[in-house]
C-alpha cells in the first residue's frame, strides 16, 4: 500500500508524520519498527536494516501507539514492570524510574490501582511512560495527546521539545495540524502511500497556504470544505 | 497459582533457552498473562460464577467438577477391569483428555492463542517472535495441564495402586503429553484456517466452529454413551489393526497397556515410540517452522480490520429488505420497529451472542433427537413430545436473558440521550425480533419433528405449546429486570440465575402437566388455545407498556 516513500531523517529533529486516514501512516511506522517484515524495498534505522536487526532496532526505538493499547487489568507499575522486563532492564532499576516518572505525572497516587478504572488522560500517560522507559533514541509517537488534559498537553510538548534537543528522533503522527505545525522541525505529508510535501513549514508555506490545516487539505484533494459544510448543514436542515 | 507455575518454570530454564527464547521475557509474558487472568473472568468458563477479585477460585472450582467427574469415569472403567481388557478403556480415557483440551483451547482459549492486543504492546518491544509464541504456548500449557491434572488424579492413582507405581507416572507422563499434542494439533488447525480463509474471515469462522464444536461435544456427551453403552464391550479384549496407529488415544493406551501387561511385543513398542516421540516431534516442529509464520499471521489480523471494509452493506441489502420487510408485519410503531431491526442485525454479527446462545439451541434438539430415539416408555407416551416441545421454549429464554449483555455496552448512551417516551416499545421490539429470528424458525424445527414422528395430529398440541412458550418467554421478561437491549457489560450481569431458573421450571412444569390434562379432554386443547393467545396478547401489551422506572440503566 506504500508506492514511493523515500525519506531519510537526520537525529535531533522532530518530524511530524501527517496524512489522512488510511494513507499508510501506521505501515510507514510499522515498517520502520520492523513489525512487518513482508515489505518490499529498504528501510534502515539507526543505520541498521529493519528486515536483518528487526531486535536490535526495536530495542533503541520508542512506541506510543494510538488508542491507549494497555493491558487495563494491571497496575500501572505492575505493566511498566512487565515492559521494562521485555527490554530486559533490571526490575529495581525499573520500579525507581516508573515511580519517578508517574510522580511527574502526577499519578503516584494511582500507581497501584488497576487502570479499568482509569480516565483516558492517565491511560495515556502510563502508555507514554510505557514507550519511553527505556531511553529510545528513536520515538514513534502516534496521537500522543489525545485524551490529556491541558496542563499535560503542555508538558508533553514540552518534553518532545526537551528529547529532540537531547538529540533524538521523534516521528510524530497526528490529525491535529494545528500541533503539528508548531511542534515539527520538519513537516511529511503522505497520501495514498506516496510523499506529497516535506519540508520545514516555512518552506511549506512558501506555496501561499496561512496554516497547515489549509495545506493539508490542499495537497490531500480535499478542498471547498466550506462547500461540503454548507451542504452538511444543509442536509440537516430538510 | 501462579507462583507454583513460575516455580516450575524456572526449573524449566535450561529447555526454553535451548528452545531459543529469552527467557526473562518469557517469563515477565507469563506473569502477566496470568495475572491478569486472575483478575477477569474468564471468557467462557466464567460462565460458572462471578467474577472473584484476585483470587482464582473460578477456575479451581471448575479444576474440582473435572476432578469428581473424572474420579467418577475413572472408577468405572479402571477400577474393575482385568488388567488384559484394559485397552479400550484406557483408550476412552486419553480420548476425553484429547476432547476436553482440544474443547478447552478453541473455545476458551482460541481469544488467548489469536489475541492481538499483543500487536500493539508486545510485538514494538524487543521481543523475538520465538519468544512470544513460546510464552503464548507456556500460559496456554499451563492451563491445559491443570485440567489434566484434575481429571487424571483419580486414574493416576488408581493405576499406581493396582499395577505399581511406575504405571500411575507413567500414566501422568501421557496425559500431559497429550495436552501437549493437542496444543499441536490445535496450532496446526489455526494454520490451516489461516491459509484458506482470508485473515479478516478468520474470527468469524472460528466463532462458527465453536458452535459447531460445542453442539457436537453436547451431542456426543448425550449419544456416545448409548452407543457405547454395552458393557460387553469394554470387557472384551480388543484386537489390534493398523488403522489404530492412527488414533492418538490409542497409542497413549497401548503405551500404558504395555506397562501394565507388561508386554512388549511389536505393537505395543510401536504405540510407546508414537506416543512419546509425537507430542515432542510436533512442539519441535512448531518452534522450528511455524512460530515466525504464526506471530505474523496474528500481526496481520488488526491489519486487515482496519483496511478493508466490511462488505455487509452491500451483499445483504436482498436480506435487509427481507428483514425490513418481517419488520413491517410484525411491529405496530417505528420506535418497536427500530429495536427489531437493531436486534435482528446484532444478534446476527456479535460473535459473543452467536456463540452463547447458538450451542444452547443446537444442544435442545440433540437432545430432544437422542431421547427420542432412546427405547423405554418416556419417550413413546404423549408425555414426551410435550416435553420436547416446552423444552425448545427454555432455549429461547436463554437468548432473551443474553440480549441484554453486549461488549459495547458502552453505546447504551444512546437510550438516554434519545427522546425516549416508551422504553417499552424497545423492549418489545428487539423481544419480538428474539422470537421471529431465533423461537421460529427453532420451533418449526422442533415441531416438524415431534409431527414427523408421532402423527399429524399433534398439530394442536404444537399449536398449543407455541403459544405457551410465547406466554412462558413474555413473563419471564417481565419478571426479570428490565434492561435495555445490549446495555449491560457481561461480567455485571448479576449471577441470580438459579432462583429465576427455579421459578422458570416451575412455571414450565405446571403450564406442561395443564396442557396434558388437556390431551385427555376432548378438544381440549383446541379450546385452550385461543385463552392461551389472548394471554400472550395481553403480556406483551404489558410489556410494552414498560417505563423508565422499571427499566435498569447501567
Amino acid at each position: 500500500m506504500l508506492k514511493g516513500i523515500n525519506l531519510s531523517v537526520s537525529a535531533g529533529q522532530v518530524v511530524g508524520y501527517i496524512g489522512p486516514n488510511g494513507a499508510g501512516k501506521s505501515t510507514t511506522i510499522k515498517i520502520l519498527m520492523g513489525m512487518l517484515p513482508d515489505y518490499a524495498g529498504e528501510a534502515t534505522v539507526l543505520g541498521m536494516d529493519v528486515k536483518t536487526n528487526a531486535l536490535a532496532i526495536k530495542r533503541r526505538v520508542g512506541y506510543v501507539p494510538e488508542n491507549a493499547a494497555l493491558y487495563d487489568t494491571l497496575t500501572p507499575m505492575e505493566y511498566l514492570q512487565f515492559i521494562g522486563q521485555l527490554y530486559e532492564l533490571d526490575p529495581a532499576h525499573i520500579e525507581r524510574k516508573a515511580l519517578d516518572l508517574l510522580r511527574l505525572f502526577q499519578l503516584s497516587d494511582h500507581a497501584n490501582a488497576r487502570m479499568t478504572t482509569f480516565s483516558k488522560g492517565m491511560r495515556q500517560k502510563v502508555l507514554l511512560i510505557s514507550g519511553l522507559l527505556h531511553n529510545p533514541d528513536v520515538i514513534f509517537l502516534d496521537e500522543p495527546l489525545s485524551g490529556l488534559d491541558a496542563n499535560a498537553v503542555v508538558l508533553v510538548k514540552e518534553i518532545i521539545r526537551q528529547l529532540a534537543n537531547d538529540g533524538k528522533t521523534i516521528f510524530y503522527s497526528s490529525h491535529l495540524m494545528d500541533v503539528v505545525e508548531k511542534i515539527s522541525d520538519r513537516i511529511i505529508i503522505i497520501n495514498q502511500g506516496q510523499v506529497i510535501a516535506d519540508g520545514t513549514f516555512a518552506e511549506l508555506q512558501h506555496q501561499r497556504p496561512e496554516s497547515l490545516e489549509q495545506l493539508f487539505s490542499q495537497l490531500t484533494g480535499n478542498e471547498g470544505q466550506t462547500g461540503v459544510a454548507e451542504e452538511f448543514i444543509h442536509t440537516l436542515k430538510n | 497459582m501462579i507462583t507454583i507455575i513460575l516455580w516450575i518454570l524456572d526449573r524449566l530454564k535450561p529447555l526454553f533457552e535451548a528452545l531459543g527464547a529469552d527467557y526473562g521475557q518469557l517469563r515477565a509474558i507469563v506473569q502477566v498473562k496470568l495475572t491478569m487472568d486472575s483478575r477477569r473472568s474468564f471468557v467462557s468458563l466464567g460462565r460458572y460464577g462471578k467474577q472473584s477479585g484476585e483470587s482464582n477460585t473460578n477456575f479451581i472450582r471448575i479444576l474440582a467438577i473435572y476432578a469428581i467427574i473424572g474420579g467418577l469415569i475413572s472408577f468405572a472403567m479402571l477400577g474393575i477391569a482385568p488388567k488384559e481388557n484394559l485397552f479400550l478403556p484406557l483408550t476412552l480415557q486419553f480420548s476425553y483428555i484429547m476432547a476436553l483440551c482440544a474443547m478447552t483451547l478453541i473455545s476458551d482459549f482460541s481469544s488467548v492463542i489469536l489475541d492481538s492486543s499483543d500487536n500493539q504492546i508486545i510485538l514494538p518491544r524487543p521481543v523475538s517472535s520465538r519468544t512470544l509464541w513460546l510464552a503464548r504456548v507456556v500460559h496456554i500449557t499451563s492451563y491445559l495441564f491443570a485440567i489434566t491434572l484434575s481429571l487424571t488424579v483419580v486414574s493416576i492413582f488408581i493405576l499406581a495402586s493396582r499395577f505399581g507405581a511406575a504405571s500411575g507416572l507413567l500414566f501422568l507422563l501421557l496425559s500431559l503429553l497429550s495436552a501437549i499434542l493437542m496444543v499441536f494439533l490445535t496450532n496446526i488447525f489455526y494454520l490451516v484456517l489461516m491459509k484458506f480463509t482470508s485473515e479478516e474471515k478468520l474470527r468469524e469462522v472460528i466463532n462458527y466452529f465453536q458452535i459447531v464444536m460445542a453442539i457436537l461435544f453436547y451431542g456426543s456427551y448425550q449419544v456416545l454413551p448409548r452407543l457405547i453403552g454395552s458393557e460387553r464391550m469394554l470387557q472384551e479384549p480388543l484386537a489390534h489393526q493398523s488403522w489404530h496407529y492412527l488414533i492418538p488415544p490409542m497409542w497413549m493406551a497401548g503405551a500404558t497397556e504395555s506397562f501394565i501387561q507388561p508386554v512388549f511385543d511389536q505393537t505395543h513398542l510401536i504405540f510407546l515410540a508414537l506416543a512419546l516421540l509425537t507430542p515432542f516431534t510436533g512442539l519441535w516442529f512448531m518452534n522450528r517452522f511455524l512460530t515466525t509464520d504464526f506471530t505474523q499471521k496474528i500481526s496481520s489480523i488488526d491489519q486487515d480490520g482496519q483496511t478493508t471494509p466490511t462488505p455487509i452493506a452491500t451483499t445483504s441489502t436482498n436480506r435487509q429488505s427481507w428483514m425490513e420487510q418481517l419488520a413491517d408485519w410484525f411491529t405496530n410503531d417505528s420506535l418497536e420497529r427500530a429495536a427489531f431491526a437493531f436486534t435482528w442485525r446484532i444478534t446476527s454479527r456479535d460473535r459473543k451472542f452467536k456463540l452463547k446462545t447458538y450451542p444452547q439451541l443446537g444442544f435442545g434438539l440433540a437432545y430432544v433427537i437422542a431421547i427420542s430415539f432412546q427405547s423405554g416408555s418416556f419417550s413413546s407416551g404423549s408425555f414426551f413430545y410435550l416435553f420436547a416441545l416446552y423444552f425448545g421454549g427454555i432455549y429461547v429464554m436463554v437468548a432473551q436473558y443474553q440480549l441484554r449483555v453486549s461488549d459495547n455496552y458502552r453505546a447504551s448512551w444512546v437510550y438516554g440521550s434519545a427522546p425516549i417516551q416508551e422504553p417499552g416499545s424497545i423492549l418489545s421490539g428487539s423481544l419480538k425480533a428474539i422470537i421471529i429470528k431465533l423461537l421460529v424458525p427453532f420451533y418449526t424445527l422442533l415441531s416438524s419433528y415431534v409431527l414427523f414422528r408421532y402423527g399429524l395430529d399433534k398439530i394442536s398440541d404444537v399449536l398449543l405449546a407455541f403459544s405457551n412458550s410465547l406466554v412462558m418467554l413474555l413473563s419471564a421478561a417481565l419478571l426479570s429486570t428490565r434492561s435495555m437491549p445490549f446495555s449491560i457489560e457481561q461480567d455485571a450481569m448479576k449471577q441470580n440465575n438459579t432462583a429465576r431458573g427455579l421459578l422458570i421450571s416451575l412455571v414450565l412444569a405446571l403450564v406442561g402437566f395443564s396442557h396434558y390434562g388437556l390431551t385427555r379432554i376432548p378438544f381440549g386443547v383446541w379450546i385452550a388455545l385461543p385463552f392461551s393467545i389472548i394471554l400472550c396478547w395481553y403480556l406483551l401489551q404489558q410489556y410494552k407498556k414498560t417505563g423508565w422506572e422499571s427499566v435498569e440503566m447501567s
